[in-house]
């Protein structure tokens, strides 16, 4: 099959899967699950074989060791509007290929997460996989104009799914969280509209645009709003407010996708719009954003100690998590932006599992509040041993893909040998041990001590609840014990990025 | 000749329809014939604008100009009129509307076609006196129109105050055109361009151009000349206030158009500042305005003060760019609009035209819903929507001038409005009304408008290159 062909097809799936469940009766709730399941079954296999694809031909094209220029793969484009050169243009490097397995791994454990959907089952559906068509298509495009586009589709449809499907507080969570992304997007707008002004090339497609050089003024004001309009996805110090509203209201399925897909299109198109296309803005602000990331590490982690509610404790430890995943970047080293790039994988992976677990332990107890819960592990032994081992890879334990990606973050941060950075490094690690606090308390107030008198009839997860865990666990596994492949194909697009901003 | 076909077929029409009243006498007041008449007839007149060539310039004796920018003015103007025609079906049609049913349909048809023929003129004027009398032509016919609600108060003091405005309006772009002409020495735009380019720094010129700026904001509302829009849009029938806020709307931006990048093109650098800092305010005063707003005519009237004021902003870029941006715009606004002129006429006929009355309509009329997402999506300027490929060329057009700060602050007011245009859509799906709604039924005329509007807003956001007429023509 022909390789861009195949990347259209990745994202045209879940929106065709959307389409051909809107005649559906509104009332046969098991055949629209059914058709959103096999729908992204159909794309899970399509990704992997992407992914399969993507090794072999990077096996037959290696980059060139000093390439300042991302190598893409399948590539192909189409001019979509002559007047301004916009294209539908689209390929993929390692870190789009990871990013899309990811996300087709987490979608397909979403909506079977989401299984016991039974309000307005048909819009929520269609919501969620017109969602996943935007985010495919940010990790295929290679024009910011597409790119933007999928963009705006991937962050539009929160606005719904948390509103009406959440819980809590759920409608001011759900404006909070969409005006402060497009907030964001205003200026990420402005900045990708300077890039197509000020570069020359009359184009917006990005490997034009990264060999094009920027006037350095240019540079000192369109870095910063660009990566900050990213960075409010990628919730950034101080704007990441919206993620614990977002994600304790959203419903389960939401979370997992948002904490664990969305929220790396944040730290992808700081990575390759900021940092790839305006190296020079890169250098002049990486110690400036170094101070608010590492504020977020370390903020996330407190916040999380002080909260009671499983998800609030999640959305924090997501802030921290996240916030590693900028701090490997600001690093500026070939290590550091290494490990952010595998931390988007790892905290994706365990920040699913943990929302999918706090989703079918809230679907039983009917509280979140730790304090109200305890003693789990007799009752649902499964799920229980589950939340321990997400627990554990949360903290970085060797073994699971947390120690994988943080080693290489702090590693790589350390590298640079200013002494701002070693500072803000030396403050990020010790977060570890914040982590460790808040991990361990949740997970011993949840599994451990006696059980309340009304939780004992309580069941073990279903065959159905089962699948996605189990999936995810052992992605979780995989990642930490088998590293190799994943490193391999990271590091083959990270050299050109590294190289880019070294010049 | 065959260039003048449109405007001549629209008098045809006007005077068919009043010579059928004449003819029919008061017999028969609920006839439905002159309806028919009129939207065939629209229909028919924007199939010949579609036929005829884009690239003729041709000037007529007495000044009368078509090119391709005045065609696709024309196009504005012409579906503008057929979607208030449709429109106003069900407002005079006895139990179509909770507020009350409109008399006089003949009347209320040949004023609308008359009125468009003014701005006929407006987009054909080689000379400021044309120009006026076109501007006239196309402002009179609005102050009856709203107040077409003989016995509602409210629609007679939307029509005085808004006859009132437009007198002060009047005097005003009389007044800055006399200094113009005092200046260059004549009336036709070929003399006052030479004249402008000679002598830029001119202060006659300068006095002259800033009144008949005031003048045209008041049509444009523009901050500060925009307190009247949200009184005359509320008490003004719906259809009225539907074509107000669209065709009103775009013959001040052909005027605008024609002159800044006409005659006046010398002066446009000197007038860049003023025109950010006016479409600065306006966009500003349009968003905070529109967020508190319950009775949805008044929220339409502060959402399109804001979409003013985005159109305003591409006015600070070079000729070409900003005038295919700002006419893209117009037809995209345009179908916005009226796809929520439409869903107002819907709710209205049981309900309140306010944001109140949209709840339930996720579960009630979940199609209605779907399409009033949509629009309130391509009205906030988000992808794959029309709404966002017309602020995206608007924001291009400042931005190759390099306002980036510009841009970011229109960026920024267009999150606000996402706010507000949320509102409607939280409303419509997430609040569950407090009594049972009555199911909400179209009529055969409001469903074919709605997927007409819809479809357009869909394919001019997916594939803007279908519209290359407007981008190449006006380009």
């Amino acid at each position: 099959m022909n390789g861009s062909f195949l990347l259209t097809l990745i994202w045209a799936v879940p929106f065709l899967t959307a389409l051909i469940s809107l005649p559906v009766d509104r009332d046969d709730h098991r055949r629209i699950k059914k058709i959103s399941l096999a729908g992204n079954l159909i794309n899970l296999l399509l990704v992997i074989g992407l992914t399969f694809a993507f090794i072999s031909a990077e096996a037959e094209h290696p980059a060139a060791a000093g390439a300042k220029l991302s190598q893409f793969h399948f590539t192909g484009k189409t001019v979509w509007l002559q007047m301004l050169n916009i294209e539908y243009n689209i390929g993929v490097d390692a870190i789009s290929v990871l990013m899309m397995l990811l996300t087709a791994i987490v979608i397909f454990c979403g909506v079977l997460a989401s299984w016991n959907v039974e309000k307005q089952a048909k819009e929520f559906f269609v919501l969620l996989n017109v969602l996943v068509a935007g985010v495919y298509g940010v990790f295929i495009s290679l024009d910011l104009f597409t790119f933007f586009v999928f963009y705006e589709i991937a962050v539009l449809p929160m606005y719904l799914l948390i509103g009406l499907w959440g819980t809590g507080r759920k409608e001011y969570s759900a404006m909070k969280l969409t005006l402060m992304l497009v907030a964001g997007s205003a200026f990420i707008f402005a900045g990708i509209l300077g890039l197509y002004f000020e570069s020359g090339v009359n184009s917006f497609d990005i490997q034009k645009l990264a060999q094009a050089t920027f006037p350095t003024e240019f540079q000192y004001w369109a870095f910063p709003i660009i990566f900050l309009g990213f960075g409010v996805l990628g919730a950034i110090f101080p704007f990441h407010t919206w993620s614990p509203d977002g994600h304790a209201s959203a419903p389960t399925a939401v979370s997992m996708l948002h904490a664990g897909v969305l929220m790396k299109l944040g730290g992808y198109g700081c990575l390759r719009v900021g940092m790839y296309l305006l190296p020079e803005g890169a250098n002049m602000w990486m110690s400036f954003f170094l101070v608010l990331v590492t504020i977020n590490v370390l903020y996330g982690a407190f916040g999380a100690i002080k909260q009671t509610d499983l998800k609030y404790i999640t959305a924090y430890s997501s802030v921290s998590h996240c916030g590693m995943v900028l701090f490997g970047f600001t690093a500026l080293t070939f290590a550091g932006i290494k490990g952010g790039v595998l931390q988007m994988i790892s905290h994706g992976l365990m920040t699913a599992l943990f929302f999918c677990l706090i989703g079918m332990i809230y679907g039983r107890t009917h509280t979140r509040t730790v304090s109200e819960m305890g003693g789990l592990m007799k009752v649902m032994p499964f799920l229980s041993v589950a939340y321990v081992i997400v627990g554990l890879a949360g903290l970085g334990l060797p073994g699971l893909s947390g120690f994988v990606a943080e080693a290489n973050v702090f590693v790589g941060a350390f590298a640079n040998p200013a002494p701002l950075y070693r500072f803000c490094t030396v403050l990020a690690v010790l977060s570890i041990v914040v982590t460790a606090v808040y991990v361990l308390r949740a997970v011993n107030g949840l599994v451990n001590g006696p059980i309340s008198d009304h939780y004992k009839t309580l069941t073990d997860a279903s065959l159905i609840e089962k699948i996605p865990v189990t999936i995810l666990l052992f992605c979780l596994f995989a990642m930490g014990i088998l590293p190799g492949w994943i490193v391999e194909l990271v590091n083959g697009a990270v050299h050109p990025i590294y190289n880019n901003l070294m010049r | 000749m065959k260039l003048l076909l449109p405007d001549i077929l629209l008098v045809l029409l006007a005077a068919l329809i009043m010579g059928y009243d004449l003819y029919r006498g008061k017999v028969n007041l609920t006839s439905t014939a002159p309806f028919h008449f009129a939207w065939l007839g629209l229909c028919a007149i924007f199939v010949v604008l579609l036929r005829l060539p884009y690239d003729q310039t041709v000037l007529y004796p007495g000044g009368y100009l078509v090119s391709g920018t005045s065609l696709l003015f024309k196009q504005v103007f012409v579906l503008s009129a057929l979607f208030t025609v449709l429109l106003s079906g069900s407002y005079f049609t006895p139990g179509g509307n909770k507020r009350g049913t409109l008399r006089h349909r003949s009347e209320f048809l040949t004023i609308i076609l008359l009125c468009t023929f003014g701005m006929f003129t407006v987009v054909s004027a080689t000379d400021l006196l044309t120009l006026f009398i076109g501007i006239e032509l196309s402002a009179i016919p609005l102050y009856i129109l709203s107040g077409f609600y003989k016995e509602d108060a409210l629609s007679l003091e939307a029509s005085t105050k808004y006859m009132m405005m437009g007198a002060i309006s009047t005097a005003l772009m009389l007044f800055g055109m006399s200094f113009l002409y005092g200046a260059a020495g004549s009336v036709t735009f070929e003399a006052l361009a030479k004249f402008c380019a000679a002598n830029p720094d001119e202060p006659l010129l300068r006095l002259g151009v800033l009144f008949v700026l005031a003048a045209i904001g008041f049509k444009l509302t523009v901050f500060p000349f925009h307190m009247w829009a949200p009184d005359v849009y509320d008490g003004a029938p719906t259809p009225v206030t539907a074509f107000i806020s669209v065709s009103s709307k775009a013959v001040a931006v052909a005027f605008l158009l024609a002159l800044l990048y006409g005659p006046l093109a010398a002066l446009h650098s000197q007038l860049q500042p003023v025109i950010l800092i006016l479409a600065a305010a306006t966009m500003t005063v349009g968003n905070l305005g529109a967020l508190k707003q319950e009775r949805l005519r008044r929220f339409m009237a502060y959402s399109s003060i804001a979409q003013a004021g985005y159109i305003i902003m591409a006015f600070s870029g070079a000729a070409d760019l900003a005038r295919s941006s700002i006419i893209f715009y117009l037809f995209v606004y345009a179908a916005s609009n009226y796809a929520i002129f439409f869903i107002l006429a819907a709710i209205g006929r049981d309900g309140d035209e306010q944001r109140s009355g949209l709840q339930g309509l996720g579960k009630n009329n979940p199609v209605l819903a779907a399409v009033l997402m949509l629009t309130a999506f391509s009205l906030a300027g988000i992808p794959p929507l029309a709404g966002f490929m017309g602020k995206f060329f608007l924001f291009a057009a400042a931005a190759k001038q390099g306002y980036y700060a510009m841009v970011v602050f229109a960026a920024l007011n267009s999150t606000v409005s996402l706010y507000y245009y949320l509102l409607l859509v939280k409303e419509a799906y997430i609040i569950e009304p407090e009594t049972e709604r009555k199911p909400l039924a179209l009529d055969g005329v409001q469903f074919i408008s709605l997927v007409l509007l819809t479809a357009a807003m869909l394919l001019a956001g997916i594939l803007p290159s279908i519209s290359g007429g407007i981008l190449a023509v006006a380009g």
